[in-house]
């Protein structure tokens, strides 16, 4: 098992030693010269061309393409991320602000969808064809097919702005507030992001529900005289859940890219939002660097994926 | 689908039989028409994009044309839908904008198909260097999660309708080109490929001509699955403003509008038609994907 999982993370460095070097392609692609970034306007016009120089030669810009790169990965790895250009904050320190309201967001979104998808899910398995069953799944038709932003709007309007029950949007009223005040903030946007998800997981757990209801184990185990609640819920409920465990974790791309626009809509300040604003300034150091960190997360998440299913399933020899 | 299976096979008998009269020959079409929701999905795509494609025929109005004496006008009997901020009827603009959003999602999805087909088609039958190679570009984009990679190929790019075709296409094309080449690794060592390549025919005319039709199911449910994708992107990325220019009518810069909270709350004749409009379209291309799929998946012929 332990080799499984080092061979694993291994196998990462490569991938990501080539993608850091197109993320650095993408910053160094970026139109205009860096100096102009660095230096305010007034101070830029009074400067010539020598000078111009000066600067680009001690800042390392006129280095050979490889040499800046290396330079740059070396302080990737030491935590030195670049600057935002919009604000001359350091990377680092706005994702480090930004990342507690993602991650509250996705996570409450990913437990909310793998709750009620596999609830769903097993629940029309079992009642299959029933009006219960063709009810969920044209909920599940809509779910994947609405935009996200679109569902979005339609709560905001029915729930905020006509009912006045929910917030329009934002995370908090003011700061220092604990999770339960915070609570209606957090409603709606992960709902609205966790519903199309639910979708996808319940169509999925209603499938292999359905499939592990017809294997011979579970005869057997109904010709012992076990009820059959206990049937269900044990047998079949337990060989649905290892696909529905590896779809939960493959759909955290989608969860991202969603998360990009929910943020957007209900203005959380998480990343997405984040993200949203620097590609509109086109503020590449920033934009670069959160693809990059959303790809790591991706590759990672999809390695536990694998060690998971792995362990759950006894059929793969991992030696 | 078992249902839809013994109706099947009861029609196929009643064929036999000689009561009734073969109408088609290809059984996936013929399997694709007893499919009550796929037959319900093609009606929908096919009335939209008459729709879409004859505007004039519908609309007197121009999607573009500004009215500064009528703005933010409630539906009435001389615009069916309302109009918006600055006065252009919402109808002319859902059907307008539906042809651009139709030709990004479906020209990108084309588009991707032929690019991801033909290097799935070459690559995978060929192997080697440069299956590898593009092996490893296409899961690098994969980890991408695909809103983000778009993202930073707008910023990179720029804002335009022809950049957001092109970054589609970009995107779109490694599952394709996954699906391809799976098809051509379980098949290029078959008998009857064997036998081609006795009788001296060439490699890539067995890849394209002998192989790939095999593969003609999966690459439309693909086709669907993905202009189902882009269609929903692009109304997502113009939404938030940085799809396709604001200038040009399409579903998510009609949508783009409701950001504002008070014409979110009072003028819901902008958005809610357009919004139903993307849903309904992209519901009817997931229904015919989903009869595409039961019917040519070959684990389902009976």
């Amino acid at each position: 098992m332990t080799n499984y999982v080092i061979r694993k993370i291994l196998s990462l460095i490569p991938m990501m030693l080539v993608l850091s070097f197109l993320i650095y392609l993408g910053i160094e692609l970026m139109p205009g010269d860096a100096v102009d970034f660095l230096i305010p306007p007034d101070a830029l016009s009074t400067m010539s061309e020598t000078q111009l120089n000066e600067m680009r030669e001690s800042l390392g810009l006129n280095d050979p393409f490889m040499v800046r790169y290396v330079k740059w990965l070396g302080g990737v790895l030491h935590g030195d991320f670049g600057y935002s250009l919009q604000s001359g904050v350091p990377v680092a320190t706005l994702m480090k602000n930004h990342l507690p309201a993602t991650i509250e967001l996705t996570v409450t979104a990913l437990i909310f969808s793998s709750i009620f998808g596999i609830l769903f899910g097993v629940i029309s398995a079992l009642k299959k064809g029933s009006i219960l069953d063709q009810m969920l799944s044209v909920v599940g038709m809509i779910g994947v097919a609405i935009p996200q932003f679109l569902l979005g709007l339609i709560c905001i309007n029915a729930f905020a702005l006509h009912l006045n029950l929910l917030p329009v949007g934002g995370r908090m009223a003011s700061m220092d507030q604990n999770f339960f005040e915070r609570l209606p903030y957090l409603i709606m946007p992960a709902l609205v992001l966790g519903f199309s998800l639910t979708s996808g997981v319940m169509r999925y757990a209603r499938g292999s529900m359905l499939d592990s209801m017809g294997k011979d184990y579970m005869k057997t185990a109904r010709a012992k005289g076990i009820p059959e609640w206990r049937l269900n819920l044990l047998h079949g409920l337990r060989a649905a859940l290892t696909p529905v465990v590896v779809l939960i974790g493959f759909r955290l791309p989608m969860l991202i890219g969603g998360a990009v626009v929910i943020e957007e809509v209900f203005q959380w300040p998480g990343i997405g939002a984040l993200f949203v604003d620097s590609v509109r300034a086109q503020n590449t150091p920033l934009v670069m660097m959160i693809g990059f960190f959303s790809v790591l997360l991706v590759l990672i998440s999809s390695i536990i994926v694998d060690i998971v299913t792995a362990a759950l399933d006894p059929r793969i020899k991992l030696s | 689908m078992s249902s839809l299976d013994r109706k099947m096979d009861k029609i196929l008998a009643r064929e036999e039989a000689g009561q009734i009269k073969k109408r088609m020959k290809n059984r996936a079409l013929r399997k694709m028409f007893a499919n009550r929701l796929s037959v319900a999905g093609i009606i929908i795509f096919v009335v939209i994009l008459f729709m879409c494609c004859a505007a004039p025929l519908f609309t007197p109005y121009d999607a573009t044309k500004v009215d500064l004496r009528s703005i933010l006008q409630p539906p009435s009997a001389e615009h069916i839908l309302g109009t918006d901020k600055i006065g252009r009827d919402i109808w002319a603009r859902i059907l307008f904008g539906g042809r651009v959003s139709i030709a990004v999602g479906l020209g990108s999805a084309l588009i991707a198909t032929v690019l991801g087909v033909s290097l799935g088609t070459i690559a995978g039958y060929k192997g080697g260097w440069l299956d590898g190679i593009v092996m490893k570009v296409s899961e690098i984009m994969m980890a991408f999660p695909q809103m983000i990679l778009v993202l930073i190929l707008v910023t990179i790019t720029g804002q335009s309708l022809w950049n957001l075709i092109f970054i589609f296409s970009l995107t779109g094309w490694p599952s394709m080109y996954r699906m391809a080449r799976s098809q051509m690794l379980s098949l290029r060592e078959q008998e009857y490929v064997q036998a081609l390549k006795a009788f001296g025919i060439g490699g890539m005319r067995i890849a394209f001509k002998h192989i790939l039709p095999n593969a003609i199911g999966p690459i439309f449910v693909n086709i669907t699955l993905s202009t189902a994708m882009f269609i929903l992107q692009e109304a997502a990325l113009s939404f938030l403003g940085l799809g396709v220019p604001l200038e040009v009518a399409t579903w998510g810069n009609i949508l783009n509008v409701a950001q504002d909270l008070t014409i979110l709350k009072q003028a819901w004749w902008i958005w809610l038609p357009t919004g139903i409009a993307v849903t309904l379209f992209v519901i009817s291309i997931n229904f015919i994907g989903d009869g595409l799929r039961d019917a040519t998946d070959p684990s389902q012929i009976g």
